[in-house]
């Protein structure tokens, strides 16, 4: 090692700090050789002007520019997060008072369904009962339009009639309101056209 | 959602983590973070203040629209650092400017062509550094790093001006990491023979 100077690579090695067999003697050689050392000495010199060298600045509003270029999206989760967050309250009593009323109101929530779902045969009777009044009273309203439009014989005649007069009479009496309401229109069509 | 001096003192990971959830401010704060080493780099890549402007906005608005793929695996800087030097280097391939000054043109068939074709290249880089050394890039260090080869120049840039180790260099760079070595090794020796007249 005595024989020779350092190569650039054996120059880059020690520059690096590289540990090592090899670089021993190389450390050794440097200190005995003038050349080397000086040599050593500027490429450490470099490599503190390289480590100092400046950050250059981009021109004011740069980030403003990059930013007119980029969409900004907000995922639907973190979208629901903060519609959430806002309802949350601000102070911490608030909080710890809503955190109570939500306990209060899950528990009587649960205790309700609970309680629905072990009475359920007494809550279909009661719909049954409900849908049964639903259906008199629907039968009972169809019935007076009838008797109102149709007269009693003539709903008598269609209860008590064949399949074939029921539909008879029902085509006449859809007839005759289609009949109604197109002589009302032409009338209110000449009423315009007489203005 | 922490307002701008709380993401001042948030880690990359955790900005990211608010970008990707749309939060502007966390956008703006890494824009804030990495404007100045972004720009540095590309400054240096292609020695034009404009187009280093243009070149890192590019960069940087890639990044950001994309920013729902970043892998948190990865350091956000060298993935934003790769994004820049990528968009350097393929306007300096485009361009093809610093190629031809050092090697000559690669269409020259004879050597006094190539010659010729570095000697008037090499004027015109000479014309452009002097302009540029009476502005931002004055020293002789940055005269000679702008004659770099532009691997060697972000290989540096990265290593020295934005301490990054070898290992980030190479996964930033896409590179072998005895390949950054080299590039790195080369390049200080470079530089420091162009820098041999000034000692002396």
């Amino acid at each position: 090692m005595q024989d020779r100077h350092l190569r650039p690579d054996e120059i880059e090695l020690l520059l690096d700090g590289e540990e090592g067999f090899g670089v021993a003697p190389l450390r050794a050689h440097v200190r005995s050789c003038a050349s080397c050392h000086a040599e050593l000495e500027e490429a450490r010199a470099l490599l503190l002007a390289l480590d100092t060298l400046p950050d250059f600045a981009p021109s004011v509003g740069f980030a403003d520019r990059v930013m007119s270029q980029v969409q900004v999206f907000e995922p639907w989760h973190a979208a629901a997060l903060t519609t959430a967050r806002q309802f949350v309250p601000a102070t911490r009593p608030a909080r710890i008072a809503a955190g109570l009323a939500a306990a209060v109101g899950s528990g009587l929530l649960t205790a309700g369904a609970t309680w629905a779902v072990a009475r359920a045969d007494i809550g279909f009777l009661l719909a049954q009962v409900g849908l049964d009044r639903v259906r008199e009273q629907a039968g009972a309203a169809a019935s007076d339009v009838a008797t109102t439009v149709l007269g009693q014989p003539g709903l008598d005649a269609m209860l008590g009639g064949s399949a074939g007069m029921t539909a008879a009479a029902v085509g006449g009496f859809v007839a005759v309101v289609g009949m109604g309401v197109v002589g009302l229109r032409a009338l209110a069509t000449s009423s315009r056209r007489a203005r | 959602m922490p307002n701008p001096d709380e993401l001042a003192t948030l880690p990359d990971a955790d900005v990211v983590r608010l970008a990707q959830q749309g939060r502007e401010l966390a956008f703006r704060e890494l824009v804030r973070r990495y404007e100045r080493p972004v720009f540095s780099l590309v400054f240096r890549m292609v020695r034009d203040r404009e187009l280093a402007e243009d070149l890192s906005q590019d960069a940087f608005v890639k990044v950001l629209n994309h920013i729902d793929r970043y892998s948190p695996e990865f350091k956000f800087s060298s993935w934003l650092f790769k994004i820049a030097n990528n968009v350097a280097i393929d306007h300096l391939r485009r361009r093809r400017i610093d190629t031809i000054s050092m090697h000559g043109s690669p269409h020259a068939s004879t050597a006094s062509e190539i010659e010729a074709s570095a000697l008037n290249l090499e004027d015109e880089q000479e014309s452009a550094l002097d302009e540029l050394e009476s502005k931002e890039l004055g020293s002789a260090i940055e005269r000679a790093i702008a004659r770099l080869r532009p691997e060697y120049r972000a290989c540096i840039m990265l290593r020295h001006v934005e301490g990054r180790s070898y290992e980030e260099i190479a996964a930033t760079l896409d590179l072998p990491l005895g390949t950054v070595k080299t590039y790195i090794h080369r390049a200080r020796h470079e530089l420091r023979k162009a820098l041999e007249p000034l000692r002396e």
